[in-house]
C-alpha cells in the first residue's frame, strides 16, 4: 500500500471525508454487483421433530435460502428486462451485452475503489455505469429509482472533487 | 342391490359438456404414469389385490391415486352403469391391470376370492350394505365419506367392523395429509401456538351449477334403474340432492370441514343449531344453503364453531379456521387458503420458525389509508405466517397409502369408522337442526353404537 505519498498528511478532515465516500461507494458498488450473483432458492427437506428425527407424519417442508454463485447470475431483474424490451431506445443489441457485464463490472469497480486501485478512474466508471442505469429507469418512468441514482451521482461527484486527498490506496491515481 | 355412479366434489358437468369432458379426461389420464406393481420397496408377497366398487367421479379419483401407489393390483371393478365399467376396464388395461367387471357387488364378492381390499365409492346409501358385505367376506374396506345417509347405516358399519375385525377406513383424506397432521400435532399440540381456542369457523362455498347430464346412447334402461332404486337417469346422476340416496350439501361438502372440527377439538360437539333452505334450486330435495353453529366441550373449555355451506356462491372457497387467544390457524386442502396469524400479545414464535413449523410472510406494503383511524378499538393487523409443509402427491393418495400400509400391518388407520362416526352424528344432527329449526343436544346415547 502506498500510504507514503509526497503530500503531507491531511489533518483538515478532507482525507477522512474522501475515505468515507470511497468506502461507502466502493462497498455499495461491490455489494450491488455481488447481489447479481445471488438467488433465493427453495429446497425440500423432511420436517424434524424435537430430537432431530423426521416427523412421524412424513411431512416435507419447503425451506428458502439465499445462495451465491456464477450460475445464479442475473444482470437485472426479469421484470425490468421485460419493460426494457418495449423501449425502442433500448435495442437488444445494446442491452444484452450490458446485462451480461453489469454484475462483473460492479464487482470489479467496487473492489477497485475499496482497495484504492485507479481510484479516480474507478469513480468515473462507476458514475458512468449509474448514469446508464438511470437512462433505463428514466425511459420506463421509474422516477424513484432515478432520484435514488441521482444521490449516487452527487456522492461520486463529491468524491471526485476530494480525490486529491486520496490515501491508503494501492495505486496513486 | 348393487352399485351406482358417484359424482363428487370435482367440477360438475351438464349434458352438453359431458361427452367433451369425458373425452378430455380420458386423453389426459392416458398420459398418467403408472406405479410399478413390484416396486423396489414392495415385496411380491406384499402386493394387494383390490376391487373398486363405484366408478363415478370420486371413484375415478381414487382409482387414479391408487394407481400411483406401488404394490396394489386392481383385479375387479363393479358398477351398475356399463359406461363407467367400460371406462375403467380400458383405463386399467393401459396400466397393465386386467380386471373382471361386475354389475353386482354380491356377484363380485362371491366370485373374487383373492381380493384383499375393496374401495367403495358409490352413492352414500350403498356404503353400508357394500362395506358390511365386503367385511363379512373377509375384505378390508376403504369407504368414501359419508359413511351412510342414515345414522343407523353408519352405526351398522362400525358394528360390522368390530364384529369382523376387518379394517374400515373412511375417506376423510385430510386426516392423512401431512399439512393437517403437522397443524394438529405440532402447531396446536406441541407448540400450542394458538393458546386457548374459543372459536372455529369453516365453509365450503360453491357456485351455482347445472344438474349432471349423461350421453343419451349410454342411458341405463328404466327397468334396470328401477331395480336399483332410481326413478330415472336424472335421479341416478344427481343422487346427492335426493334424501333417499344422500345427505345433501352438509354431508357432501360439509363433512370435510366438520370432520376437521371434531378431529382438532378431540371429539364431537355437544349441541347444534342451524338454519338453511332451498334458496335457489327448485328441483332438489335437499336444501341449497345452510349455516350451522356447534358447541364443543374441549379440555381447554367451551369452543363454538360456525359452519356454512353454500351451493349458490363460491365466495371465499373452502377452509377451516381455528381462533385462539394467541393466534389463528386457517387450514385448507388448498394451500393458497392456508395461513397462520399471530396476535400482537402472543408469545414469541421464533423457535417454531427456526424448526420450520412456520414461515414468516413478507410484510405487506404499507396501506396509504392506514393513517385514517376507523375505530380507536380496532386491533392492529396480525402478523401472517405460512405453513411450509407441502404435499407432493394427490390429496387422496396419503390416505389410501395409510389404508394399504395398515393392511400390511405397517401402520394404523388414520380414520377408522368408529372415529369417523363422530363426524357422521355431527352432520346428521346439523341436518336435523336445519329441517326442524330447533337447537339439538348431542347426547352420549346418540354416540352409542
Amino acid at each position: 500500500m502506498s500510504s507514503s505519498h509526497n503530500q503531507p498528511y491531511d489533518t483538515s478532515g478532507q482525507t477522512w471525508a474522501f475515505l468515507t465516500l470511497r468506502i461507502w461507494l466502493g462497498a455499495r458498488t461491490l455489494l450491488a454487483g455481488l447481489e447479481k450473483f445471488s438467488e433465493k432458492i427453495t429446497t425440500q427437506q423432511p420436517l424434524l421433530d424435537a430430537n432431530g428425527a423426521p416427523d412421524s407424519s412424513g411431512a416435507v417442508v419447503e425451506v428458502s435460502k439465499k445462495v451465491y454463485g456464477i450460475s445464479h447470475y442475473h444482470g437485472i431483474p426479469e421484470v425490468l428486462k421485460t419493460k426494457f424490451l418495449d423501449e425502442p431506445l433500448l435495442p437488444q443489441f445494446l442491452t444484452t451485452p450490458f446485462y451480461a457485464v453489469l454484475g462483473y463490472a460492479l464487482v470489479i469497480l467496487g473492489a477497485a475503489l475499496l482497495l484504492g486501485i485507479w481510484t479516480r478512474l474507478s469513480l468515473v466508471l462507476i458514475g458512468l455505469l449509474y448514469t446508464m442505469l438511470m437512462l433505463g429507469l428514466l425511459l420506463i418512468h421509474q422516477e424513484d429509482g432515478v432520484a435514488w441514482l441521482a444521490i449516487h451521482a452527487v456522492l461520486i461527484a463529491n468524491a471526485l472533487l476530494l480525490s486529491k486527498h486520496n490515501r491508503f490506496s494501492i495505486t496513486r491515481k | 342391490m348393487s352399485t351406482q355412479d358417484k359424482n363428487d366434489s370435482s367440477p360438475q358437468i351438464n349434458r352438453r359438456s359431458f361427452i367433451t369432458t369425458a373425452a378430455t379426461a380420458s386423453a389426459a389420464l392416458a398420459f398418467a404414469r403408472p406405479a410399478k406393481l413390484f416396486g423396489a420397496t414392495v415385496a411380491p408377497s406384499d402386493v394387494l389385490n383390490v376391487a373398486l366398487v363405484g366408478i363415478g367421479a370420486q371413484g375415478r379419483v381414487l382409482l387414479d391415486d391408487t394407481l400411483k401407489i406401488p404394490g396394489v393390483r386392481f383385479v375387479a371393478i363393479c358398477d351398475i352403469w356399463d359406461y363407467n365399467r367400460q371406462y375403467a376396464e380400458k383405463y386399467l388395461k393401459k396400466f397393465g391391470h386386467t380386471v373382471k367387471s361386475y354389475r353386482d357387488y354380491e356377484d363380485m364378492l362371491a366370485q373374487e376370492k383373492d381380493i384383499q381390499a375393496v374401495i367403495v365409492a358409490t352413492p352414500d346409501f350403498l356404503h353400508a350394505p357394500i362395506s358390511i358385505a365386503a367385511m363379512k367376506a373377509g375384505k378390508d374396506v376403504y369407504c368414501e365419506k359419508m359413511m351412510s345417509n342414515t345414522i343407523e347405516g353408519a352405526k351398522s358399519m362400525v358394528r360390522s367392523m368390530k364384529e369382523t375385525g376387518r379394517l374400515l377406513q373412511i375417506g376423510h383424506q385430510r386426516r392423512s395429509n401431512p399439512r393437517y397432521l403437522v397443524a394438529k400435532n405440532r402447531l396446536l399440540g406441541e407448540a400450542n401456538l394458538l393458546g386457548k381456542i374459543t372459536t372455529a369457523n369453516g365453509q365450503w362455498n360453491r357456485a351455482v351449477s347445472e344438474d349432471l347430464g349423461w350421453p343419451n346412447r349410454a342411458a341405463i334402461p328404466k327397468a334396470t334403474l328401477a331395480k336399483y332404486g332410481y326413478d330415472d337417469m336424472h335421479q341416478f346422476r344427481n343422487w346427492r340432492w335426493f334424501k333417499k340416496f344422500g345427505g345433501g350439501p352438509l354431508s357432501d361438502l360439509g363433512a370435510h370441514q366438520i370432520d376437521i372440527f371434531n378431529w382438532f377439538f378431540g371429539g364431537p360437539p355437544v349441541s347444534v343449531s342451524a338454519d338453511g333452505g332451498n334458496d335457489h334450486y327448485s328441483n332438489h330435495e335437499w336444501f341449497d344453503n345452510a349455516m350451522v353453529i356447534y358447541k364443543y366441550n374441549t379440555p381447554q373449555g367451551v369452543a363454538r364453531a360456525f359452519y356454512q355451506v353454500q351451493t349458490t356462491t363460491s365466495a371465499g372457497g373452502y377452509f377451516e379456521q381455528f381462533m385462539g387467544i394467541e393466534g389463528t390457524l386457517r387450514m385448507s386442502e388448498n394451500p393458497k387458503y392456508t395461513a397462520i396469524y399471530r396476535e400482537a400479545n402472543a408469545r414469541d414464535w421464533e423457535p417454531w420458525i427456526r424448526r420450520n413449523f412456520l414461515k414468516a410472510q413478507a410484510a405487506p406494503a404499507p396501506d396509504p389509508s392506514a393513517d385514517a383511524v376507523v375505530d380507536a378499538r380496532e386491533t392492529a393487523a396480525l402478523a401472517t405466517f405460512d405453513l411450509p409443509v407441502i404435499l407432493n402427491k394427490p390429496a387422496h393418495q396419503p390416505h389410501l397409502e395409510n389404508f394399504f400400509n395398515s393392511i400390511r400391518g405397517k401402520a394404523t388407520l388414520n380414520c377408522p369408522a368408529d372415529e369417523a362416526f363422530n363426524s357422521e352424528i355431527a352432520i346428521f344432527k346439523a341436518c336435523e337442526a336445519v329441517l326442524t329449526g330447533k337447537k339439538i343436544e348431542i347426547t352420549a346415547e346418540d354416540l352409542k353404537i
